[in-house]
């Protein structure tokens, strides 16, 4: 035997040997893959209770075993109960909750009022619940009518209730107390379509159909696997490979490779993350953009049309020149972003003493955001054009949102934020004391104090279109479009629906 | 020998120690995890609340301390994300980063040691330049292009292999082959440049003149005196193995220690990254042990005392 064939025979030895020793982790497939959804997300969970944390991931999946008390239907955009069937203003801070009847938790327990008084309990708790204290501050105490009709008082009036309850997911008490938040996290209980089966971190999430389900369950659908797949290519060609039968958060790139593909179906979603570019008007920030004719400048010398159509695939939508989303409550359709001009920006500088422009930070997140560098890249060499030589610092994400928080963004930085879908959240960002506004206006502080206490549609329709118009005047920031959320999927999946909030509800999704 | 080992061993505490010290100030350095735990607009007050139930409101040498006392026990603290003991956390992911990296390592060797001999052995000729371009090739070809390359040909073209997961021996194909690869490259390199070295050798020349064959000249003389060197770089590798797998487990949906290390320091999940970099300083601590002492095996003339 010569050499190369003891080597040859020996590393086909050791090759088999390898084989045989590796560990066979394959679960039993007790169902068929016909009837088994999978859908790739980005990341796994952190945890499966859907209040443990505002991440969409753990959305996704908490929430196919742990209902909410509502939802925004996104085929008719209206809220909807899910475990409640009504909701009533019955006086500017009393807030009546019907809730569905019948229905009991996998583990057999009820829900009822005290279910919902107790899981709104741990709702307005700061330490269990930190990230929905936003939602949960209004709220001041609870009442049981009867079995099935639950009173919220609010400290004051609260318009944005509704929302607040598409964010309250029942828990059940008797489990919840056995549990606490931590193992309720990794094996979580609800009233869903789906049991929790199954959980093997970082690789896979299992849940089963739930037999005593109250509702109309999905069609085709025993199970649902939830995949993270952290790369977005992976995530792509896994979808295009047959492996996954929803792809979460696509990358653009997926849009020209799918196009065409028959079997294959893109989703494009307009995001609520909106994108602004942010100019100081604060003293403390000192810089010429304290000039409102610089800040205008900016606004003419920006074309957010350009950044959209070439890096975007002509697919985000681009903002009105004002921070709501046209669905938005108080969203101002007379309105108008300001026009592409650049001799009007020179002039507007030349006005305000800088004929040659001037260089000043651009602060910027590095990978926070799709396309962040790029997108900030444009910007600087659309504002090169009118003299202004933007300097880009990229700051890696955390430190990115702590000088956020602290307010150190400025004078000149871009930010993507997406506050609950409420305009009282998005405008509290322009308050005088908010922690990372840009302006200080005391007018526009009154609108948005008014704004969040006025309990009739059309009057706090018309508190915000004033807000609007007054930022849109002052121009702290330029607006300048929405974030887009790609979503792919087999042509298996029917009735998929993603929404701007980056959530994937399986309601009346069905497996061919 | 048993006393050196007592001396190596006691020497990995200072080693220990210090990694834990200046990994634990950085990551603090790198700022507060509140801003990633928590929603930007939550209510200053619910931030100070948080704050101060995770403990992050004392001074950073007292938390330090706090750790250091938990970690002598085995309780490196409670994960920030996940709310489960950072050191489980880690420990439900040893099993995959540590089949990856040994099925890549188990590839470079297959690969890596015949191919090198072999070049050797037929040095200027056909294999020789093969083996060089192909080593060239590894070296330069960062992973993560490998790894998404061998997706859309294996996983979407051929679709003969999935494109990522952990499961079946299938699954662990195409990241062992591209975690392999780039030390394949390496490791046949090393091999061509030591046997060469060792072919030439008087004692080479005296084994042929003994009338031995040329199977045995060369494996048995030739590749077991080359192969010092090849296993000083086999371990030196191993250990930034399990610390490189980063990429690849990203690209593969691998469920391993480097993928949870990425997202826990972008989130600053303290506990998790401390640990993992304890742990990554263990493993490569006791691999350089290891590998001395597999010098005196191979060799005999070295001993310790």
């Amino acid at each position: 035997m010569s050499i190369f064939e003891r080597f040859q025979s020996g590393a086909i030895g050791l090759s088999l040997l390898m084989l045989a020793g590796l560990p066979m982790l394959s679960s039993a497939q007790s169902v068929p893959r016909a009837k088994t959804l999978i859908i790739a997300q980005n990341f796994d969970p952190q945890t499966l209770w859907p209040n443990g944390t505002t991440a969409s991931t753990n959305l996704n999946a908490g929430a196919a075993v742990v209902e909410p008390l509502f939802w925004i239907n996104p085929a008719t955009n209206k809220l909807e109960g899910v475990l409640a069937t009504s909701y009533t203003l019955q006086s500017p801070t009393v807030h009546k909750i019907e809730l569905r009847r019948g229905v009991k938790f996998s583990n057999g327990e009820a829900f009822n009022a005290d279910a919902l008084i107790h899981t709104l309990g741990v709702f307005v708790d700061k330490v269990v619940t930190p990230a929905y204290s936003i939602y949960a501050a209004p709220m001041e105490k609870f009442e049981k009518v009867d079995e099935h009709t639950v009173l919220i008082h609010t400290k004051g009036p609260y318009p944005a209730m509704a929302l607040a309850l598409t964010q309250v997911y029942p828990i059940p008490p008797g489990y919840w107390k056995e549990a606490g938040p931590a193992k309720f996290g990794q094996a979580p209980v609800g009233t869903g379509p789906f049991k929790f089966t199954e959980w093997v971190k970082d690789d896979r999430v299992v849940m089963d159909r739930n037999p005593q389900y109250w509702g109309v369950a999905p069609k085709g659908i025993d199970r649902v696997v939830w995949k993270p797949v952290p790369d977005d290519t992976a995530r792509a060609v896994g979808l295009e490979a047959g492996e996954y039968d929803i792809a979460a958060s696509l990358s653009g790139a997926a849009v020209p490779r799918f196009q065409g593909q028959r079997n294959l179906q893109l989703y494009s979603v307009n995001s609520y993350r909106v994108f602004t570019m942010v100019l100081s008007a604060l003293p403390k920030h000192q810089s010429p953009l304290l000039d409102k004719r610089v800040r205008l400048a900016i606004n003419h010398a920006i074309d957010n049309n350009a950044i959209v159509k070439n890096l975007f695939f002509g697919k985000a939508q681009v903002l009105q020149g004002q921070v709501l989303r046209k669905e938005q409550m108080g969203f101002d359709p007379d309105i108008k972003a300001y026009p592409f001009d650049l001799a009007k920006a020179k002039a507007l500088l030349a006005e305000a003493g800088h004929p040659n422009g001037f260089e000043i930070d651009f602060k910027i997140p590095s990978g926070r955001y799709a396309q962040d560098r790029e997108v900030c890249e444009a910007i600087a060499g659309m504002l090169a054009k009118v003299g202004i030589k933007a300097k880009i610092i990229a700051l890696e994400g955390g430190e990115f949102l702590r000088q956020l928080r602290t307010q150190e963004l400025g004078p000149m930085s871009y930010v993507g934020l997406a506050p609950p879908d409420d305009p009282h959240f998005q405008l509290s960002q322009y308050r005088s004391d908010w922690r990372y506004t840009f302006i200080q206006s005391p007018e526009l502080d009154k609108l948005i104090d008014d704004g969040v206490k006025e309990p009739d549609v059309a009057k706090r329709t018309a508190i915000y279109k004033r807000a609007v118009r007054l930022i849109h005047d002052e121009a702290p920031a330029v607006p300048m479009f929405q974030g887009l959320d790609i979503y792919g999927s087999n042509n298996r999946v029917k009735g998929l629906r993603p929404t701007g909030d980056q959530r994937l509800f399986l309601y009346g999704v069905s497996l061919e | 020998m048993l006393s050196y080992l007592v001396r190596r061993l006691l020497a990995t505490l200072p080693v220990l120690l210090g990694i834990s010290f200046v990994s634990f100030m950085l990551l603090h350095l790198s700022g507060d995890p509140t801003d990633y735990l928590l929603p930007i607009d939550v209510p200053e007050a619910t931030r100070q609340a948080f704050r101060h139930a995770q403990g992050f409101d004392r001074p950073i040498m007292v938390q330090f301390w706090d750790f250091l006392q938990k970690a002598v026990t085995g309780d490196f603290g409670t994960s920030l994300r996940f709310q489960q003991p950072a050191g489980s956390l880690v420990w439900e992911r040893v099993g995959a980063t540590t089949e990856l990296a040994g099925a890549a390592m188990l590839v470079a060797i297959l690969v890596g040691i015949p191919a090198g001999t072999i070049a050797a052995y037929r040095y200027g000729g056909f294999v020789d330049r093969m083996v060089r371009a192909v080593a060239l090739i590894g070296q330069a070809i960062p992973n993560f292009y490998l790894g998404v390359v061998a997706i859309i040909v294996f996983a979407v073209w051929f679709r003969v292999l999935p494109s990522g997961g952990r499961g079946s021996w299938e699954q662990l194909v195409l990241p062992a082959l591209t975690l392999g690869f780039a030390l394949v490259a390496l490791i046949a390199r090393v091999t061509r440049s030591c046997m060469l070295d060792a072919l030439r050798d008087d004692y080479i020349r005296t084994a042929r003149a003994k009338g031995l064959g040329e199977t045995a000249v060369v494996l048995k003389h030739g590749l077991r005196n080359a192969f010092i060197p090849v296993l000083t770089v086999i371990g030196l590798q191993f250990g930034l193995l399990l610390n490189g797998v980063v990429v690849t487990e990203i690209v593969f949906s691998w469920p391993g220690i480097g993928r949870l290390a990425i997202q826990s320091i972008y989130a600053r999940d303290f506990p998790v990254v401390q640990t993992i970099v304890f742990l990554s300083a263990l493993t490569f601590v006791m691999l350089n042990l290891i590998v001395d002492l597999l010098y005196a095996v191979l060799d005999p003339r070295i001993s310790y005392k």
